[in-house]
């Protein structure tokens, strides 16, 4: 067995995963930034000389996280919509996986941390992690409860739900470790885990 | 009548409120309901009928009403609707509605009660409280009566030395079982009896549900007589006027009126919620002319049981100015076309613009062309957050090709060699996971589902569903559902990214190597394991893809390889499509109607080939075997292999 499937990097593996989406779709949902969750502009990285986060979107490839936070706010454009509620695009995740691809990953990393931390550690991880779920487009946030539980009953997904349209998406991220902020002892603050790689469809 | 502020009409049940089961059991001289149905919550009107006093009035104090705890039991006074025709056709619309419509929380066939009769508590402690000790008693009893389900009781009433009390023939025998139990000093008596409980009144001579259907059949009548197929046109003018609806008395009163056009319309939705047909492919007009409709939110309900409605006639009614029509004006999204001729309103000076403004999508008014089609989506897309463009699969593979040769060559083998699949691509530190929707209706993936958003990031299922290793791989998948993708030339049924990425470990232990992140989405065609059909389902498989250990029969391998499956959904989109492409694309998703007689040559030769793949006969015995007892069951035609197996020719296993 490698360390891939180890116990603790399995444990570590999702809770990073759980960790990273909560916070990516608490973002996008919320109309906030999401640029820093990615692999570009961090200095251990860039010093290293890592390629830019390869961010496909629909088919697309987007060059920076800012342009993808860009298609975002495309998104949420309807000038015409009096009601707030109904300028938002709320996605809701419906299942989570993530796999470790590699449990000895060792770019960019700091001496210290390779010194400190055995491959069975589950902290100098690549994770490969999807998501799918579904975007629904025009709601509020409280009318999600219930459009989400009755559009899955048959026939009446339409009635009732108060939401404009809907979609089926799927994500999928590479995450690697967040060497600048692992390095820091005791913080608290910013993002374990960076994406080198998002791959977004809905349809 | 206020709009609906809760749930919309036809999905209350399904909804985060949980209506009691209770309201749809009174029967005999008890009326109870406790949970306030669905169309009282909408404002409706017979709440405020609820003063009519029923042949029940209710005893217990009224303080108990507000208890956090037994609320349900405060909340035991008769409070019939009965009192008024109008509550009559709500009662009946509601007991239909939940009949049909939350069958699996309103399960329980409407019964005919038992009475019991219950003695001692007169001799007991607990008879010198204020209700006699009627309702502690029947705690008591609830509590006692069965730990393994909830027991609700009536209400129950004291008359001379016994307590009478209607139960559900299900709880009788539980309650039965307490007789020469204690009370609070006294031994209870409990004993079935066929007598009526002294003083209520006489059981009415037609019991609620020949009411219900019959009211019921005479609403469906009318709406029957009203619908044009044809145009798919509901054609609901003039109601008042309905010899139908006249003799019922529907229409006598305001409040009735709208009553009854809610009834109208809970029906309508039911019914197709019922035949799962969408409810706007079939009626796509409605005709609300001549209905004397002083604003719309007397009709309200019209826009959430009909949201994509198309075609709308409100000609000749009395709407006086824009006030009485703006209650939909966000509802009726889809609406092309209006008549609003005969109203009053027609003759204010921003007529037509404020309609045009309200209206988005509207492109006819009044018989007039206000906008073309073009302009019409134009208005509707800046109304509303519009998803982002879709463009076709995107293969940064490299030079060689390497996804989408793998990938040929992967759906075909996982179609019909699993373990030669995973012997060519997976070694022992690949990993495999499956994961199944929340609301996946089949349960040959859910067993295995690796699903963290559900089942945590930290149970013990985390690791015992993260699969590693091409063998045990390999079995998982003997026991995942046959599946039968499309073919890679249909170039449409794909939807394939895939890049290259840096700083994966090189199995050698030298460094890092590349790896190949390929997402893949489309839908296969299942084998039900339980019934010889086969289904539609949609799915997305991601792999990563690395360079193999030496001697490996390839040059690349799947380090990681997650499935994702869910229900096959027809797309819903609200993306402007000319009207005649806006009919409902062929159901392709539902499944070929259960039993071996609907098979077609293609299933059957699906089957055969499943068998053959399973078993490892060739063609000719395998289709013996399906076609005998097993009569084109697959797991009884493995059953019977396994069976019969040793006694099987070892021609039945030559290549033909």
């Amino acid at each position: 067995m490698s360390a891939n499937s180890h116990e603790t990097n399995i444990r570590c593996s999702c809770e990073a995963a759980k960790n990273f989406t909560d916070w990516y779709y608490y973002q996008i949902n919320e109309g906030k930034a999401v640029a820093h969750g990615y692999v570009n502009g961090h200095d251990a990285y860039d010093r290293a000389g890592h390629p830019p986060a390869d961010i496909c979107i629909n088919g697309l490839v987007v060059a920076t996280p800012q342009e993808w936070e860009k298609l975002l706010e495309q998104q949420r454009q309807a000038p015409k919509q009096p009601d707030p509620n109904k300028r938002r695009v709320r996605y809701e995740v419906e299942t989570l996986d993530a796999h470790v691809l590699n449990a000895d990953y060792r770019f960019a990393a700091p001496q210290k941390m390779i010194d400190l931390h055995a491959p069975t550690d589950g902290v100098r991880m690549m994770l490969h992690v999807t998501t799918t779920g579904t975007v629904y487009f025009g709601t509020g946030r409280s009318a999600i409860t219930t459009s989400s539980t009755s559009s899955g009953a048959g026939g009446s997904g339409s009635q009732g739900a108060d939401y404009w349209e809907k979609q089926e998406f799927r994500d999928t991220f590479i995450l690697v470790p967040n060497w600048d902020m692992l390095e820091k002892v005791g913080t608290r603050h910013g993002r374990k885990y960076l994406a080198i790689s998002h791959n977004y469809r809905a349809s | 009548m206020a709009p609906p502020t809760g749930p919309r009409a036809g999905n209350s049940n399904r909804s985060g409120h949980k209506p009691s089961t209770r309201g749809t059991r009174g029967g005999g001289g008890i009326s109870k309901r406790r949970g306030a149905p669905r169309t009282d919550r909408d404002g409706d009107v017979s709440m405020g009928t609820v003063s009519v006093p029923s042949s029940n009035p209710p005893t217990g104090p009224a303080s108990q009403a507000t208890r956090p705890v037994r609320g349900a039991r405060g909340a035991r006074g008769a409070r019939g609707a009965r009192g008024t025709r109008s509550g009559q056709l709500a009662q009946s619309v509601r007991n239909y509605i939940s009949e049909h419509d939350g069958t699996a929380r309103n399960a329980k066939p409407r019964l005919n009660k038992v009475t019991l009769k219950i003695h001692g508590l007169k001799d007991s402690k607990a008879a010198g409280s204020k209700d006699g000790g009627l309702r502690s008693l029947l705690e008591f009893l609830e509590r006692k009566a069965s730990k393994d389900r909830a027991i609700i009781l009536g209400r129950g009433s004291i008359h001379g030395d016994h307590v009478w009390l209607k139960v559900n023939p299900d709880d009788a025998p539980d309650l039965l079982r307490l007789n020469g139990y204690t009370y609070a000093g006294a031994v209870l008596t409990i004993e079935e009896t066929k007598d009526p409980i002294p003083g209520s009144a006489p059981p009415a001579s037609d019991s609620p549900g020949s009411k219900t259907a019959e009211t019921k059949d005479k609403l469906l009548a009318v709406l029957g007589f009203r619908y044009n197929a044809q145009q798919k046109l509901l054609d609901l003018s003039a109601l008042a006027a309905d010899p139908i609806l006249l003799a019922m008395g529907a229409f006598q009163s305001k409040p009735l009126a709208e009553k009854s056009f809610k009834a109208l319309m809970s029906l309508t939705s039911a019914n197709y919620d019922k035949n799962s047909t969408k409810i706007e492919d079939v009626i796509q007009a409605v005709s609300l002319a001549n209905n004397d409709i002083l604003d719309v939110s007397e009709v309200f309900t019209l826009a959430p049981t009909l949201p994509r409605l198309r075609r709308l006639d409100l000609s000749s009614n009395t709407l006086h100015d824009f006030s009485k029509l703006s209650k939909w004006r966000h509802e009726l999204r889809r609406l092309e076309e209006l008549h609003l001729v005969g109203n009053p309103l027609t003759n204010l000076p921003n007529y037509p613009n404020q309609v045009i403004e309200w209206f988005p999508y509207l492109q006819i008014l009044d018989g007039r062309r206000i906008r073309t089609q073009e302009e019409a989506a134009t208005a509707l897309a800046a109304w509303f957050p519009n998803p982002l463009p879709c463009l076709p699969s995107n293969l940064r593979d490299g030079e060689n090709n390497v996804a989408s040769t793998f990938l040929r060559g992967f759906f075909t083998l996982y179609d019909h060699d699993r373990a030669g699949l995973a012997r060519q691509f997976y070694d022992d530190e690949s990993l495999f996971s499956v994961n199944a929707g929340s609301n996946i209706t089949a349960t040959g993936y859910t067993s295995f589902s690796r699903n963290l958003q559900t089942m945590g990031t930290r149970g013990p299922a985390t690791q015992q569903r993260l699969f590693s290793g091409g063998n045990v791989i390999a079995e998982l998948w003997a026991r995942l559902p046959a599946t039968r993708h499309p073919s890679m030339d249909q170039a449409i049924e794909w939807q394939i990214d895939c890049h290259t990425f840096p700083n994966l470990a090189d199995p050698t232990g030298q460094g890092a190597a590349m790896g190949l992140a390929i997402d893949v989405s489309s839908r296969f065609e299942e084998l039900d394991l339980v019934q010889p059909t086969t289904g539609i389902r949609s799915f997305f498989r991601s792999f990563i893809l690395g360079p193999s250990k030496p001697g490996a029969p390839h040059p690349f391998r799947v380090v990681s390889d997650k499935l994702t499956v869910r229900d096959w959904a027809p797309q819903e989109t609200n993306v402007a499509v000319p009207p005649a492409a806006a009919v409902a694309a062929p159901a392709v998703a539902a499944p070929a109607a259960a039993g071996p007689a609907v098979l077609t040559e293609e299933q059957q030769a699906w089957m055969i080939q499943e068998v053959a793949r399973r078993t490892g006969m060739n063609a000719e015995y395998s289709r013996l075997c399906l076609t005998g007892t097993a009569n084109w069951n697959l797991e009884l035609a493995l059953q019977v292999f396994e069976e019969k197996k040793a006694d099987l020719p070892p021609e039945a296993f030559a290549a033909r």
